[in-house]
């Protein structure tokens, strides 16, 4: 019986050297995170809250991929059921029960058919989103320690294991076993360690208590350093959570810049961030950046990461739009665009290398609070000859207006002409600032330059602190975003409605009638700053239905719909790509045949209005509701 | 090369509030690209000073003068004293107190001379000289080679001015001086303030009576002083080329030929 009763130490003995190594290797990658910037973490509440975390919040977002969340529960829960059980084993009564094994067996059976599910990906065509390098590796060392492992733990069970098999089954689980724990440092493997440390120390904690935790965290202008210049700018745990990323190339997808082939993709970005602190990081085996240009410079926690002749081009930074498609779609959780953000106030505020054409608006904003540098009092302009109360003077209003960018725009001066009338139809006690109503900071703040952004956040705060209102609605979902989300931090506190909400509350209260335009179809595209950062997606489609349009999805809709090019200053910017944004946008439109695009946000507006050979019309929620409103009459 | 910078405190054309303005902006990019420009102020506050640190300039020396006082002896005591090889300043005033006439008394006191309208310099291979190009209307330039020191001011056509770079603005140093003894008196020229008014264009050569479509004829270029012009349908490239230059040559562009051209 010697045969089996060394199998039974050996084999619970290799998991628990695999732990080890894995344990180490997490160790090793820890000095690297400990380069980065302090952060307070609320420890025991992330561990508490783990499981939940991954369970409910992660598994949302892996399960839109039907195959990769089912493979991902197999193989996942199988290695990890097979091995904490072989390691038990240790234990003298569970190793010589022999239906233990057959338990054990049937753990690992299970992780190998998961292995082969990761392999289907891989073999014999690798998924065109995945990465190649020592992701292709994975299914083999899986393969190698399910079969192993299985092999293994049958003949345990048997009562076999003095034979030569024994020895070679074990050997092959040792094989693929310790090469998944050598991984954990620079491979595939890394991402199971990796994230689940950053699911307990997420910078964004919020994000898994049900609400949208997409404000932008202010910067401390007095900070020695503003912004990211290297990777030990960031804070730790953000350091740790782009090691989490697993290449899945799903945020690459969903990215709108890199559709348009402009130099930007997000995987490519955080695996430059992976690579750019590590200069031991094996090479890059994904899409690469569209353009194809290589990285260069220099690696390591002091080095520099941004710039012609650096890890990052300035363009891959200037093409995000900041629509957050990457984030909302990233199974490891990852907040991309908090990387963006902080790499661009380092380049904004610390070396003033703003986009050469986003320099005159930025420029505007800061000098006369707004960025076309026009005259505040022209923001009303649009509402000539109707009856626009300002508030100035006046003893509070239910409803503060607020107009925002659009109210300079010829075109989308007519959706709020619409949205003024419908107020005034529905008898809604309200007022507009008038020439008090500053820019909210939206576009400086997408750019990087936070001292702007909070000066005039200070500014619009200490004017609305002078007069008395119930509440904000305003028909720009970035102004809502700022004015909802991010003011509060500057001490500023308001209830902020978007224009759709608050009209299907008219709706609903019977204060506006809508007559059913039957023969008209639409379909919705949902604002990113809407949608995504602040989870409305549902009322601008209950206005339309109340409307009684035939309303059609495009295939991408609500929280994951396409951006439209508009947002995080990429207008302005304007980097060069083979096709643009909006005209992707609108061929997607084009495919459910609908005669009408129904937006709802001026840059929406105008970047969809500015596709050429548009075949659908592009109206405002307002503007419709406003017509079968009418059409009684 | 030691170059100073004015900096005064100008008025945003549409919002008025105290800004950078954006001639002496563009000054201070032009002044970077030959050396680490000094930034000069005289006046009550510092806060522009700190706004054109943030635009380039690293180090700004502010000089406390009262408001209402004429600033151009103070200047002028601090630049007799520093020697800059050049001054900058913007090419006109821009609300506010500005007259835009400072550079220009500062040139008569300090008994430089003084190169209006620039939107490029450079320095000469011969050290000490510079290669300055000055605008003089309607996209064109004259060359010219000078050796300092003197005053320039700076065209609207001169590069953009860099971007604010709030962190810039933070690390740069402003150095606070008090004004030369005798130098903090008089309110400087006295003018009079009239709101702006719209005044009709005058074209040259344009009938002064005529119908509005002669007018209009004069203001485009098909009568006056550019009807001198001929429209050559489909030419020969080499004719077209000699059409081009004569016109060069009438108009100054080009000195005309050093030898007769061959026929
Ligand atoms: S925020 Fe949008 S544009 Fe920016 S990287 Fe993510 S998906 Fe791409
Ligand atoms: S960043 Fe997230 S979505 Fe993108 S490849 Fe990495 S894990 Fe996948």
């Amino acid at each position: 019986m010697t045969g089996p009763v060394l199998l039974t130490t050996l084999f619970p003995g290799l998991v628990w050297a695999m732990a080890a190594l894995a344990l180490v290797q997490v160790w090793r990658r820890a000095a690297l995170w400990r380069a980065g910037a302090a952060a307070p973490v609320a420890w025991l509440d992330g561990l508490a809250k783990l499981p939940r975390r991954y369970l409910v919040d992660v598994h949302h977002v892996v399960a839109r991929d039907a195959y990769a969340s089912r493979m991902h529960a197999v193989v996942a829960g199988g290695l990890l059921a097979a091995s904490v059980l072989t390691a038990l084993a240790i234990l003298p009564p569970l190793a010589g029960s022999r239906i233990y094994w057959v338990l054990v067996a049937l753990a690992f059976a299970v992780t190998a058919v998961g292995s082969f599910l990761v392999g289907a990906r891989r073999y014999p065509e690798k998924q065109k989103r995945l990465s190649a390098g020592r992701f292709q590796i994975l299914p083999f060392l899986l393969v190698a320690y399910a079969a192993g492992g299985t092999l293994t733990a049958l003949l345990l069970a048997l009562g076999g294991g003095g034979g030569v098999l024994a020895p070679l089954a074990l050997l092959l689980a040792a094989a693929g076993g310790l090469g998944l724990a050598f991984e954990v440092r620079h491979g595939p493997m890394r991402h199971a360690a990796a994230g689940a440390l950053h699911l307990v120390a997420h910078p964004r904690p919020g994000r898994f208590e049900g609400r949208p935790d997409t404000a932008l965290q202010p910067l401390d202008l007095d900070a020695p350093r503003l912004g990211s210049e290297m990777p030990a700018d960031f804070t730790w745990n953000r350091l740790l959570s782009y090691d989490a990323c697993v290449s899945c190339g799903r945020c690459e997808i969903a990215c709108p810049a890199f559709a348009a082939g402009q130099p930007l993709n997000p995987k490519r970005l955080i695996q430059d961030l992976v690579a750019g602190l590590s200069p031991a990081e094996p090479a890059y085996a994904g899409n690469p950046y569209p353009g194809g240009r290589e990285a260069e410079g220099e690696r390591g926690p002091l080095a520099r990461l941004i710039g012609p002749d650096a890890r990052i081009h300035p363009d891959t930074l200037w093409s995000c739009t900041t629509c957050r498609a990457c984030v909302e779609e990233c199974p490891m959780m990852i907040e991309h665009v908090d990387a963006v953000v902080s790499l661009r106030r380092h380049q904004t505020l610390e070396r003033g290398a703003l986009p050469e054409k986003a320099v005159g608006p930025v420029t505007d904003l800061r000098q006369a609070g707004e960025p076309g540098g026009r005259s505040l009092a022209a923001r009303t302009d649009f509402a000539a000859g109707l009856d626009l109360p300002v508030l100035d003077g006046r003893d509070g209003v239910d409803v503060l207006l607020w107009l925002g960018e659009g109210a300079y725009d010829l075109r989308y001066g007519r959706t709020l002409r619409a949205l003024v009338r419908l107020l005034r139809q529905a008898n809604v006690d309200f007022a507009v600032l008038g020439a008090e109503e500053r820019d909210t900071g939206d576009l400086a703040r997408r750019l990087g330059d936070e001292a702007t952004f909070q000066s005039l956040a200070r500014a619009n705060i200490a004017t609305l602190a002078r007069h008395r209102f119930g509440r904000i609605v305003t028909a720009d979902p970035h102004a809502l975003h700022a004015l909802r989300n991010e003011y509060p931090a500057f001490g500023g506190h308001y209830t902020v409605m978007h224009h759709t909400a608050f009209l299907l509350e008219l709706i609903r209260a019977g204060k506006l009638v809508p007559n059913r335009l039957e023969d008209v179809s639409v379909t919705y595209h949902d604002p990113c700053y809407l949608a995504r950062y602040n989870g409305e997606t549902e009322a601008p489609r209950a206005v339309l239905d109340a409307i009684g349009v035939s309303r059609r999805e495009m295939g991408r809709s609500g929280r994951r719909a396409m951006c439209c090019g508009g947002g995080g200053g990429a207008p302005v910017s304007d980097v060069p790509g083979e096709r643009r944004i909006p005209d992707l946008r609108m061929a997607q439109a084009a495919e459910t045949g609908a005669g009408i695009v129904a937006v709802a946000c001026p840059s929406c507006t105008a970047m969809l209005e500015g596709v050429p050979d548009r075949k659908a019309e592009i109206r405002d929620i307002a503007e419709l509701l406003l017509q079968s409103v009418e059409a009684g009459r | 090369m030691k170059i100073a910078v004015l900096v005064s405190t100008g008025r945003h054309p549409v919002s008025g509030a105290t800004v950078l303005s954006r001639l002496e902006a563009q000054a201070i990019r032009l002044a970077a690209g030959l050396g680490e420009p000094l930034g000069l102020h005289a006046g009550p506050e510092q806060a522009v000073l700190r706004e054109a640190l943030g635009q380039g300039l690293v180090r700004g020396e502010h000089i406390v003068v009262p408001d209402g006082v004429d600033p151009v002896p103070a200047l002028a005591a601090r630049l007799a004293a520093t020697k800059p090889d050049l001054i900058l300043a913007g090419r006109r005033g821009q609300g506010g107190d500005e007259t835009g006439l400072v550079p220009y008394a500062l040139a008569e006191t300090l008994d430089l001379p003084l190169i209006p309208d620039v939107v490029a310099m450079a320095s000469d291979d011969e050290a000490g000289t510079l290669r300055l190009d000055q605008s003089l209307g309607r996209g064109a330039l004259r060359r010219v080679l000078v050796r300092g020191p003197l005053v320039v001011t700076i065209h609207p056509d001169a590069p953009a001015p860099f971007a604010y770079a709030y962190g810039q603005a933070r690390r740069g140093t402003i150095v606070p001086l008090d004004a030369a003894p005798g130098t903090v008196e008089g309110t400087g020229p006295t003018v009079e303030e009239r709101p702006y008014r719209r005044r009709p264009k005058l074209v040259k050569g344009a009938p002064t009576g005529g119908s509005a479509a002669e007018r209009l004829k004069a203001a485009t270029g098909e009568a006056g002083t550019a009807a001198s012009g001929r429209l050559l349908v489909d030419p020969d490239p080499d004719e077209a080329a000699r059409e081009i230059l004569a016109h060069l040559r009438q108009i100054g562009v080009l000195a005309p030929p050093t030898r007769p051209s061959i026929p």
